[in-house]
């Protein structure tokens, strides 16, 4: 019915055992496919390379210089300048071929097709040519989970390593970049009740890393291990005593649209009542089945008919969690 | 905080000027930084925004290579200020204007952004300094970066946001005038100063200070046992200090980061009421009106934690990348609750009026709570990748207190209702998945997995519960992965990701239960100055239990569009338009009766936005600009609604340096339903920007 296979969920779920073993069995096996590889692409000397199909050779960034002078002198300003002194690499006063590749052919030729732009490579490419650098910094640790790195997206999709260096540091400039691409996310922020993004007062990577993050949809973390909702609202964090628990089972989106609501309060329906009523609905039983969800029903005191209680945070006002009442009124 | 703004000028100020230029500024050719602003002034090709969200340190950013002079032609400083006043006319409803838009009359400082470089490398090389929105207005925003490369980089950033929020019909939709419980008039304020070390070429240490608070004023709840609530006003106060610190050793092989941090929390809420006060309820109870007539209600509480960070990658081989993390906190509140009334109140329990109670309440509350996640990524052949990932994230949590509960009768006594606290909770989240990303051709890649997803946890359960004190729920899922990135040539490219889930068990009757989740994304460059961006998702989930039938559609079009002939030098469009479809229906009992019920909610959004910028005819040699466009959104459904922003914008270049800007801006807002709730305002402003 999902485009899933139709399986017993019993079988297919059993309660008390983690995928180790599945897991396993298939690391193990892209292990063995990786050696494997490995050995098939060593095997054989290669041979050494007609004269007209010799590799190109670096010829260094003052040679650049020559047709390239004004991207040259703006090039000394820009962060990437470091590595025309990195000797580890063998950049050395080869900053320019560092990322385009080496130049000698370019050179002889002159024509664009025989230097590399990183900007318009594949973006696997692209990447493994920023990754010759970037790949063991702090910035880079989440990128292996995260969905720009699924979606091919990039580092030059967002980062422009040309002759300004320029960044986005201004919040609208990030804006402005993030909703070139989700167009969709953008529009839900053009709604009454939203976060302040389009007022320039906050940019997409308050809440998300774009490279990645130990939280699903890259949410950034903060106080290492709170998801980023907390940063600002630091009064909903607690712990409290008397938690409501779908703030640590499912998050701030159980209840709120983040990005951008046509409801106050940024909610999910349109009325309180509802928000509280969907998941509050289950009959307060002895032994509960073993599947059953949590959240029981209030007590019939609660005659949601009359305008007072409908909306149940006028009472139960400590929503978040509370630290005098298990109620969550005070 | 102005201070800062004051520190921003400041350093402006102080910084030495180099010795005059051989040129006059005049006719210097522009900086990179001018350049790059100009060029941010003109939209960019979405691909050509060289924006950067979080730039990557530089490979070697601790190589103590002596900084790039500027040319003798280059400014010391560069930058803009701009400035002007602004006229708001608003009618309708007040309280939703402020909740939405917020905007007020009177000058205004809108932008100030400069670039300080010291030609000489003394205390710094480079400074940049931004503010924005100062003057009122309800999100004032600075921040500064300031660098000297192989020695620091400070980075602050201060930022004050207004939070309104009183809007009637969320307290209570159908009361005519609406209640005004839960409504904020506060302000949040956020800041960091981060500075990172570069001592060496792979040792990197930093330091960091966080503050976050919140201060104002509220109407919030008294809530008289079950029988009446008393809207009561309240004082708002809470912040939290984090410190932070650690290093990071970075080899071109392997990269760890090691971190602690400390933070501080306080709440120091407080509630008072004195005056007749006869509540929510408009019927007598025990054949009596209930009135509050004094309170004092406080909170004190005091928050600790302490942080640890272990993160760490490595590329042991060409083939192979390692990735892991662990976080650890501990945190903890000590919380003291006091409230004291008096008036008319009743005690159905015990068929008693009274005239007046106290609570008394503490408790400590305790927790550690563990992150930790782990990847693989494996390159077996240059076509195929196989990334596998594990994260965990437990959360154990215990609180013990007393709470004290006295009724004041006159001429007797009543007993102390006392109650030991003691509230466990433990929550642990698992989540694995593997995933085979496979180059077909140079133009089609593929992808597929797998993802499992666990959990279990212990929660206290609701308060009158009579199955007992804690509630126990599981959580176990598999999700199919799939999707393909398209080239089909170079100006096209396709993206498109399915997930497909089938959940044995769920935390709530609203969570992702069946689900299937689609996105598909499109880019076209018809030409150099024309190009299309076209986004869909999908997202169906349904929990097909008895009692829930929960049935989920939400679906979402867009489809923007970006035109700027000849690089935009006379016109440039942007426009996007979004149709946006939610459908939600569920069962749900409703109370008094426990009838069983749909729960439905329907949203048909469309939303569109629009820029047009066009260079006016030249006049005296004046080259005007003119901008218009903004946005839109019209909702139909449960809460049909309209929000216009459009806006108008003339810049007028007097001179090279100065700038006169012009701007319209309106808003517009109304509801179907809560029509009381609509607003609409005029904003005319007017202003120079002075560039150097």
């Amino acid at each position: 019915m999902f485009g899933l296979p139709v399986l017993s969920t019993r079988r297919q779920f059993p309660r008390a055992r983690p995928s180790w073993t599945r897991t396993a069995g298939l690391v193990g096996a892209a292990m063995m496919l990786a050696i494997v590889g490995r050995a098939q692409e060593n095997t054989g000397a290669p041979a050494s390379p007609p004269p007209q199909n010799k590799p190109a050779e670096f010829v260094g960034s003052t040679t650049c210089q020559m047709c390239h002078e004004d991207i040259f002198n703006a090039f000394k300003n820009n962060p990437h300048h470091v590595v025309e002194t990195d000797k580890k690499r063998g950049f050395e006063n080869n900053a320019c071929e560092s990322c385009h590749g080496p130049g000698s052919k370019h050179i002889e030729s002159l024509s664009a097709a025989d230097i590399k732009q990183p900007a318009k490579l594949k973006p696997a490419e692209t990447d493994r040519i920023c990754l010759t650098c970037h790949r063991n910094q702090s910035t880079q640790s989440g990128r292996i989970n995260s969905g720009h790195a699924r979606n091919q997206v990039s580092c030059t999709a967002c980062h422009t390593i040309g002759p300004h260096g320029l960044v986005a540091r201004k919040p609208a400039e990030v804006n402005a970049l993030c909703a070139s691409c989700h167009t969709d996310v953008w529009a839900a922020f053009q709604k009454p009740y939203r976060h302040r993004l389009a007022e320039g007062a906050m940019s997409c990577v308050d809440c998300h890393n774009p490279h990645g993050s130990a939280l699903p949809k890259q949410i950034r973390t903060t106080r290492f291990n709170e998801p980023g909702c907390a940063k600002c609202h630091g009064d909903k964090v607690g712990p409290f005593p008397f938690e409501h628990a779908p703030l640590r089972l499912e998050g701030c989106m159980t209840c709120h649209q983040p990005h951008g609501s046509a409801n106050p309060r940024m909610l999910i329906r349109h009325e309180v009542r509802f928000v509280c009523m969907e998941c509050h609905s289950n009959l307060p039983v002895p032994n509960p089945a073993a599947n059953a969800t949590l959240g029981t029903v209030g007590p019939a005191i609660h005659d949601l008919r009359s305008p007072r209680f409908q909306n149940c945070t006028l009472c139960h006002q400590k929503v978040h969690g509370s630290y005098a009442d298990r109620a969550l009124t005070k | 905080m102005r201070f800062l703004l004051a520190f921003l000028i400041a350093v402006a100020a102080s910084a030495q000027p180099p010795a005059p230029p051989a040129q006059p500024p005049s006719k210097a050719p522009a900086t990179p930084e001018a350049q790059a602003e100009a060029a941010a002034a003109t939209p960019a090709k979405a691909d050509d925004q060289a924006k950067p969200a979080e730039p990557a340190a530089p490979a070697e950013a601790g190589e103590k290579t002596p900084s790039p002079a500027p040319s003798p032609s280059e400014q010391w400083i560069t930058g803009s200020v701009d400035f002007g006043y602004r006229r708001v006319g608003e009618a309708g409803n007040q309280p939703s204007y402020r909740g939405i838009v917020n905007l007020g009359s009177g000058p205004k400082l809108t932008g100030l952004d400069f670039t300080i470089t010291d030609p000489k490398h003394r205390l710094f090389d480079r400074i940049d300094a931004r503010a924005n929105a100062w003057g009122g207005d309800p999100y004032n925003t600075a921040h500064i970066d300031a660098r000297k490369r192989g020695v620091y980089e400070l980075r602050a950033d201060y930022r004050n946001i207004a939070y309104f929020n009183a809007s009637p019909s969320f307290a209570n939709p159908l009361a005519p005038g609406g209640f005004d419980e839960q409504s904020f008039d506060m302000r949040r304020r956020n800041g960091y100063v981060d500075l990172q070390l570069f001592p060496g070429r792979h040792f990197l240490p930093f330091l960091v200070f966080e503050r976050n608070s919140g201060y104002g004023h509220g109407v919030g709840t008294w809530v008289q046992d079950s029988n009446d609530s008393f809207a009561v006003p309240m004082l708002l106060r809470d912040s939290a200090n984090n410190y932070r610190g650690g290093f990071r050793l970075e080899y071109n092989r392997w990269h760890v980061t090691l971190e602690e941090e400390g933070t501080t929390y306080k709440n120091d809420n407080q509630a008072s009421a004195n005056g007749a006060n006869r509540g929510d309820r408009t019927t007598p109870v025990l054949g009596g009106t209930e009135v509050l007539n004094t309170l004092t209600q406080t909170y004190g509480v005091r928050g600790s934690s302490v942080y640890s960070k272990v993160l760490a990658t490595a590329s042991p081989f060409s083939w192979l990348d390692l990735n892991g993390q662990f976080l650890y906190s501990e945190p903890k509140t000590d919380a003291r609750y006091f409230d004291i009334a008096s008036g008319n109140f009743a005690l159905l329990s015990a068929l008693l009026l009274y005239g007046g109670q106290y609570n008394i309440g503490a408790s400590t509350t305790s927790g550690n709570h563990t992150l930790a996640n782990a990847g693989v990524e494996i390159r077996p052949f240059k076509r195929l990748k196989i990334v596998t990932s594990f994260s965990g994230n437990r959360y154990k949590e215990t609180g013990v207190g007393a709470l004290t509960e006295q009724i004041v009768l006159k001429g007797s006594t009543y007993p102390a209702l006392v109650a030991a606290l003691n509230t466990p909770q433990d929550v642990t989240n698992n989540r694995q998945q593997v995933e085979a990303v496979f180059d077909v051709t140079g133009k089609i890649t593929l992808r597929g997995g797998y993802r499992y997803v666990w959990g279990d946890a212990t929660v206290l359960a609701g308060s009158l519960d009579q199955s007992g004190t804690l509630a126990s729920g599981a959580l176990q899922r598999s999700v199919a992965l799939a999707g393909a990135t398209i080239r089909p040539w170079r100006k096209l490219s396709l993206n498109v990701d399915y997930e497909g889930a089938s959940t044995a068990q769920d935390y709530f009757r609203t969570d992702l239960y069946n689900y299937r989740k689609v996105r598909a994304r499109a880019k076209y460059q018809a030409s150099a100055a024309l190009w299309f961006q076209a986004n869909f998702a999908l997202l169906d989930n349904q929990n097909p239990t008895q009692g829930v039938q929960y049935d989920f559609r939400s679906r979402d079009n867009s489809l923007a569009v970006f035109w700027m002939p000849n690089g935009g030098k006379r016109i440039s469009i942007l426009a996007e338009y979004d149709r946006s479809t939610l459908y939600s229906n569920i069962d749900f009992l409703l109370l008094p009766f426990f009838t069983p019920t749909v729960s439905s909610y329907k949203e048909n959004g469309h939303t569109a936005t629009s820029t047009i910028d066009l260079v006016l005819p030249t006049v005296a040699g004046i080259v005007p600009r003119l901008s218009a466009g903004g946005s839109l959104f019209i909702a139909a459904g449960s809460r049909a609604s309209r929000y216009y922003q459009p806006l108008g914008r003339l810049s007028v270049p007097f001179q090279k340096h100065v700038q006169w800007n012009t701007e319209w801006r309106w808003y517009g807002y109304g509801e179907q339903l809560y029509q009381y709730e609509g607003f609409r305002a005029h904003i005319f402003m007017t202003g120079l920007k002075l560039t150097r």
